[in-house]
């Protein structure tokens, strides 16, 4: 059998598993969210894996309770790590996957979210079989600067994330509450950010939204040139950059590969949708740390201006030089 | 192909086939030559000689493993409602340990004239049974098993699990396994008819070996897909596997496999191969693909055999009648059969 070119869905395929990743730092309103998640009545089923069965106490026969165990691969990427207890996880589910709409995968408070992410990325089964439905993390909004100050992880959980719940709202001022909003978009200009007391979410905002999908995360951007801070920092940041020539494939293949192979750790997630010159379909592109990704996914509408949008999310991220590099993909 | 047997000819003539609605996950023959069929909704199909095909409830979500017995007739299964249970050809079911919240992703048995012994796999737990179903032991791996198999004689197990292997003594008193090392995720694995050798299939696509009299390693890579299923023949010179577009035979004599490719059948039409099964007593091997189709190889002519035509699903379980008169297959979406292999007088 020959290599299948590589094909991280963006666009629902038929029969794929929408997969919803929950993370979130102990405390932050996780297990409620979840909680509420399971027993509203919303008519879709749901398989849920956890590791802290203890504390969750809810009735439902597709409760996968593992250890997370989190592996290295040995394909030469230095960062690429995967669950897996995921990859086994999802194979089991699937003989019975006519039981469920979707699963919900809850990571401890402590979890670094790249592992989860990339397991969707380099395991071919479960690529094949699921798609990532969206990241979604869940922030305590008062406790937000403490865990940003003791932690990498809760960082990483905010950059990770194509949705945010900011909960425990009512234990803010609308001050405290702009300040931690304006926190976040720092590090993560490109979430959908809901506010929440109890996580009093409407489970329909995060559930199945394709918030995987590219095309909606950029369209959904808000303030999408006006993020000029935070360069040549420790801390994570977010940019993003348009290009209005269409792209040469060949040459974005050559830059983007070279710029993760040397910064990938740095680079905790990567995501574009390009439009390459005598293509009509929009590329999207993605990555979580090294390891990228890339497929076709539906036309350029009638009318839509065929712009070319990249979105780097990460550590020391340098704009000019990013910007200067994306701009050289340009076809001649 | 017009002059040749149709590819279902096989299946049509000397089978017995069913639509089960269900994930076929595995099939096995007892020790009596009876054949069950266990499935995605909890489910098992008891196929006994010229009897109709008996439907039995034994777990509450999927079977997730099932071995023969190690007493003369009967299965143990493995589900993901955290039961180990034994089924009996008659379809009565009883437990022989439950584990909560917990899967039986993975289950063993040897028997022999004397006795037999039972195992199955628990997170990072392998518990060991008697024939009797009394508790001998449980031992403890650094991660999550991900294969079990006893080998040829019952004396040992082997476990598969990140990291590598373990091997451990069924009868021993002071719990040390043998570990085998190698870096990387190991997601299933078998040991040679001789005992000797270990060898796991490994997520990075390749397999990885263990020749325990003089611990040199093996390595064999080259597949474009995860290997799932290994399968030693009888005499011990082949390894047949799974994750390619071919059947591959690594030969394990003549200083094999290391430095030795490996003999590719049945290939060449893209297909991804799911499912092998050496043949109980020759050196032939089944096949089953993606596509649905499933084959049987005669290793030394290369000769190939139409047993079952593509279209009814990836072929998800392969098994031998120990005489290897009757091959049972099942597919993951949920056709099942049995092909009599047997001389018509």
């Amino acid at each position: 059998m020959s290599d299948a070119p590589a094909t991280q869905p963006t666009e629902p395929q038929a029969g794929q598993i929408p997969v919803t990743v929950l993370t979130g730092y102990l405390g932050a309103g996780k297990t409620t969210l979840l909680n509420r998640i399971l027993t509203e009545n919303h008519g879709r089923k749901y398989a849920v894996v956890i590791n802290e069965f203890g504390e969750l106490g809810v009735d439902n026969d597709l409760v996968v309770d593992t250890d997370e165990e989190v592996f290295e691969m040995n394909n030469g990427c230095i960062c690429c790590t995967v669950r897996g207890d995921l990859i086994r996880i999802v194979g089991g589910l699937m003989k019975r996957r006519e039981k469920f709409d979707g699963i919900i995968i809850e990571t401890t408070g402590l979890a670094q979210p790249a592992p989860v992410a990339q397991t969707f990325f380099v395991d071919d089964e479960v690529r094949a079989k699921t798609r990532l439905d969206a990241i979604i993390t869940v922030v305590d909004a008062k406790h937000l600067p403490a865990r940003l100050a003791d932690s990498n992880e809760a960082e990483d959980q905010i950059a990770f994330a194509d949705v945010i719940v900011l909960n425990k709202m009512d234990l803010v001022t609308p001050d405290e509450a702009r300040e931690v909003e304006a926190t976040i978009r720092k590090i993560n200009n490109f979430a959908k950010i809901h506010h929440a007391t109890k996580s009093n979410v409407p489970i329909a905002e995060l559930l199945d939204q394709g918030a995987f999908d590219l095309n909606r995360v950029l369209a959904h951007t808000p303030d999408f040139l006006s993020d000029s801070e935070h360069e040549h920092s420790d801390d994570i940041a977010s940019m993003s950059f348009e290009v209005e020539n269409p792209i040469d494939p060949e040459r974005f293949n050559a830059w983007i590969g070279a710029l993760l192979a040397e910064q990938g750790q740095n680079m905790l997630r990567t995501k574009g949708i390009l439009s390459y010159a005598g293509e009509d379909r929009r590329f999207a592109f993605q990555a979580v740390h090294m390891i990228a990704d890339g497929d076709f996914i539906g036309p350029w509408k009638q009318g839509e201006p065929r712009v070319s949008r990249l979105v780097f999310i990460g550590r020391n991220l340098n704009r000019p030089q990013l910007r200067r590099g994306f701009e050289s993909c340009q076809a001649a | 192909m017009s002059q040749a047997m149709s590819p279902d000819r096989l299946l049509e003539e000397r089978g017995d086939s069913r639509s089960l609605d269900a994930f076929v996950v595995a099939a096995a023959y007892d020790r009596s030559g009876t054949c069950a069929f266990v499935l995605g909704d909890g489910g098992v199909r008891i196929v006994a000689p010229g009897k109709e095909w008996l439907p039995v409830a034994a777990h509450g979500g999927a079977v997730l493993s099932l071995a023969a017995d190690a007493r003369a007739a009967g299965w143990v299964t493995g589900g993901d409602d955290g039961r180990f249970l034994r089924i009996s050809t008659d379809g009565t079911v009883s437990e022989l340990a439950g584990f909560g919240m917990k899967w039986v992703e993975h289950v063993a048995s040897h028997a022999d004239a004397k006795s037999g012994v039972l195992a199955c796999s628990v997170g990072k737990a392998v518990h060991v049974f008697d024939a009797a179903g009394a508790k001998l032991k449980t031992v403890q791996h650094p991660s999550t098993v991900t294969g079990l198999v006893f080998d040829a004689k019952g004396k040992r197990f082997a476990a598969s699990h990140y990291g590598g292997a373990s091997v451990w003594f069924v009868a021993s008193k002071t719990d040390n396994p043998r570990k085998l090392e190698w870096k990387g995720s190991h997601t299933g694995i078998a040991m040679s008819p001789d005992g000797d050798c270990v060898v796991t299939a490994m997520q990075e696509y390749s397999l990885h070996g263990w020749r325990l009299s003089d611990e040199q390693h093996m390595r064999m890579t080259g597949y474009p897909a995860k290997t799932q299923a290994l399968s030693f023949t009888k005499n011990g010179k082949w390894l047949a596997s799974s994750g390619a577009d071919s059947v591959v035979l690594w030969p394990f004599f003549g200083g094999g496999p290391m430095g030795k490719p490996p003999t590719e059948l049945a290939g060449g039409d893209g297909v991804t191969c799911t499912q092998v099964a050496a043949h109980p007593t020759h050196d032939a091997v089944a096949a089953g693909f993606a596509d649905g189709l499933v084959v049987m190889a005669d290793i030394s002519s290369a000769r190939i055999l139409p047993v079952a035509a593509p279209g009814r699903g990836a072929v998800s379980a392969l098994a031998w009648s120990p005489d290897g008169t009757h091959l049972a297959f099942g597919t993951e979406t949920g056709f099942a059969a049995v092909v009599d292999f047997s001389k018509r007088g």
